[in-house]
């Protein structure tokens, strides 16, 4: 069958410079926390510890030179408990052009928390960040995936602009909070960009459930690659949800490089971070085909 | 950090591990397979084939590994014992039965290892300087009673692609690796990708793994281990296999392991060591930990946490 190149049904959102897609590469640098942390279990747990500790402790630095090597910004939701606990790691991303963002103190499940025990964890992040890095995020992406009613404006109210934690579209959209205004910038994000789908592993907790065998790395960067060709093509912002720990080892940085490489060559991406892409959304496609959710 | 030089002007390092639990390690593991026979010779299968083919292999390369054996191994299987001894491998310790250590009490823990101790040093007529505990844990205490015991270097723990000392857990502060007469224990950590269980272990029923994934492609496996090792080579870390011989050893996926070797004596500058000889060297040459090492965030808020 002779491959017809076809105009994407959609009108394409508008990208600055007239970049034909827009990529937001995005990291969780979760490190050991989540549920084992929020349980205590992970304090009868060294080796599992010492596994989540990998990203920030030895991945961050080289994908940090890898991604400035390639002059391509990224964003990092970084759960507060790890700036506390690798302060330098985390101000090295700030020093590298890059964006900090929310994503909890210990990656708390914000839909299993009622607005007080929301509210409360991102106080404490606040702080966390104004101490150790002399900033404030506006960025949020929601540990474990979930959030619950109250947690827009338990957001808005802390400042927060942008949030990147569904999954439902593959461009930005707008959310509103019931009585508040301004809208958030939702930039979504898809499964088949998480490096957990197909390389993340390990006993003891369990992952997957199944245990399921580590993916083809080959085979894995092909799916990336193809995402993003599909992406570039219908002109769409693609974010992705890679972990330092799983997708900064070493043998997987490579991956990186060569899916970074590929799409610098098409030559129009616009790389950016979430938060400039969030800006730009407010700017410029926020009437006519972008479509608008209530939350 | 600055790239290391390791011994020989060598660009990395390379420990290659062998677990030869014959069926303790899945009764641990598993122990619903307790008394099916037909399931517990797919583990058996090791001593009775695999050993050979990896020594075999490791012949061929002139590759040196470290392997660890749950005493009761060594009291079942000690003519496997003596030939891997006599080809100047490594042996460590396990146990006594590859014991959960999550289920152990400090007490028990130390009783396992003792038992494994006895049993090899009742085999080769010396203590081992290499431990790993099978599920990857210990007790607080563990890592000062294992230096008492004589043993140097541990492979149980993660979190590093270079290895690292574990702190005394009486005094958990940084800088005070040093400290005491006993050498400290250095950890060469795990990397699940580095391991052929999570490829390649399979069972029916009782279904391992759990949920009953395929078998993988293996030109696929080994194609990821030579992109892990190139990485490891190019940022100059201390690549550490954790091999099985009832998996790795069977009749076609030896050629897995043999491409990979061949791979890895292709380059110059590769060090092939045991996990004795990297502990001595990181002992020599490394002052101790970087500040803020997972090991000391770890003491620091465990001794919060207890």
């Amino acid at each position: 069958m002779e491959y017809v190149e076809r105009q994407p049904i959609q009108t394409a959102p508008r990208w600055p410079e007239g970049h034909r897609s827009c990529v937001a590469l995005a990291f969780d640098l979760d490190g050991p926390t989540g549920d084992a942390m929020l349980n205590g279990s992970i304090w009868t747990n060294p080796s599992y510890f010492t596994l989540g500790s990998y990203g920030p402790w030895r991945a961050l630095g080289r994908l940090l030179d890898m991604l400035n090597e390639r002059r391509v910004p990224a964003t990092f939701f970084v759960p507060a408990w790890v700036v506390e606990n690798w302060p330098d790691q985390c101000a090295a991303i700030i020093a590298g052009g890059h964006e900090i963002a929310y994503h909890g103190y210990r990656h708390e499940a914000f839909w299993t928390l009622d607005r007080d025990g929301q509210r409360a964890v991102m106080e404490r992040s606040a702080e966390v960040f104004a101490k150790y890095l002399g900033m404030q995020p506006v960025g949020f992406r929601t540990p474990s995936g979930d959030w619950g009613p109250d947690t827009i404006r338990v957001l808005m109210e802390a400042g927060v602009r942008y949030s990147s934690s569904m999954r439902g579209d593959d461009r930005p959209y707008l959310l509103h909070a019931e009585g508040i205004a301004e809208p958030m910038v939702e930039i979504p994000g898809r499964w088949e960009l998480d490096d957990y789908a197909s390389l993340a592993y390990h006993r003891n907790p369990d992952f997957p459930a199944s245990l399921d065998r580590i993916a083809s790395y080959d085979a894995t960067l092909e799916n990336w690659r193809r995402e993003f060709d599909g992406s570039h093509r219908d002109g769409l912002c693609l974010t992705t949800l890679f972990h330092p720990k799983v997708s900064g080892k070493p043998g997987r940085i490579a991956l990186l490089e060569r899916l970074i490489d590929h799409m610098h060559a098409q030559g129009d991406v616009w790389f950016a971070t979430c938060r400039d892409v969030a800006q730009w959304w407010l700017d410029n496609n926020t009437s006519g085909h972008a479509q608008e959710f209530s939350a | 950090m600055n790239a290391l030089h390791w011994p020989h002007n060598a660009r990395c390092a390379v420990v290659v591990t062998v677990d030869f639990n014959d069926e303790h390690g899945i009764l641990t593991q598993e122990p619903r397979i307790a008394g099916r026979e037909k399931s517990l010779s797919v583990w058996r299968y090791g001593a009775k084939r695999g050993v050979d083919r990896v020594l075999d292999a490791f012949d061929e390369f002139d590759v040196r590994s470290s392997w660890f054996l749950p005493g009761r191994v060594a009291q079942t299987h000690t003519d496997l014992l003596h030939r891997i001894d006599a080809q100047q491998h490594e042996i460590g310790t396990s146990g006594y039965r590859c014991e959960n250590f999550d289920a152990h009490t400090f007490d028990e823990q130390r009783q396992a290892f003792l038992a494994g101790q006895q049993a090899l040093v009742d085999t080769l007529g010396r203590r081992v300087q290499g431990f790993r505990s099978f599920y990857g844990n210990w007790a607080p205490g563990f890592a000062d009673f294992l230096r008492s015991e004589g043993v140097t270097w541990s492979s149980s723990w993660r979190g590093d692609d270079l290895p690292y000392f574990h702190l005394p857990d009486a005094n958990a502060n940084a800088g005070k690796v040093m400290a005491g007469d006993t050498p400290p224990l250095v950890e060469p950590p795990l990397h699940y990708e580095l391991e052929d269980e999570p490829y390649f272990v399979y069972n029916l029923s009782p279904a391992v793994p759990v949920g009953q994934p395929r078998i993988p492609s293996y030109r696929e496996v080994l194609a990821n281990w030579k992109q892990d090792f190139a990485a490891f080579r190019r940022f100059g870390l201390c690549f550490v296999l954790r091999l099985h011989p009832e998996l790795i050893g069977t009749a076609g996926r030896i050629d897995v392991l043999r491409e990979l070797l061949a791979e890895m004596r292709s380059h110059d500058g590769v060090w092939f060591a045991t996990g004795a000889e990297v502990a001595a060297w990181w002992r020599q040459n490394v002052d101790g930990n970087e500040p803020g090492h997972p090991v000391e965030v770890f003491a620091r808020h465990r001794e919060a946490a207890r």
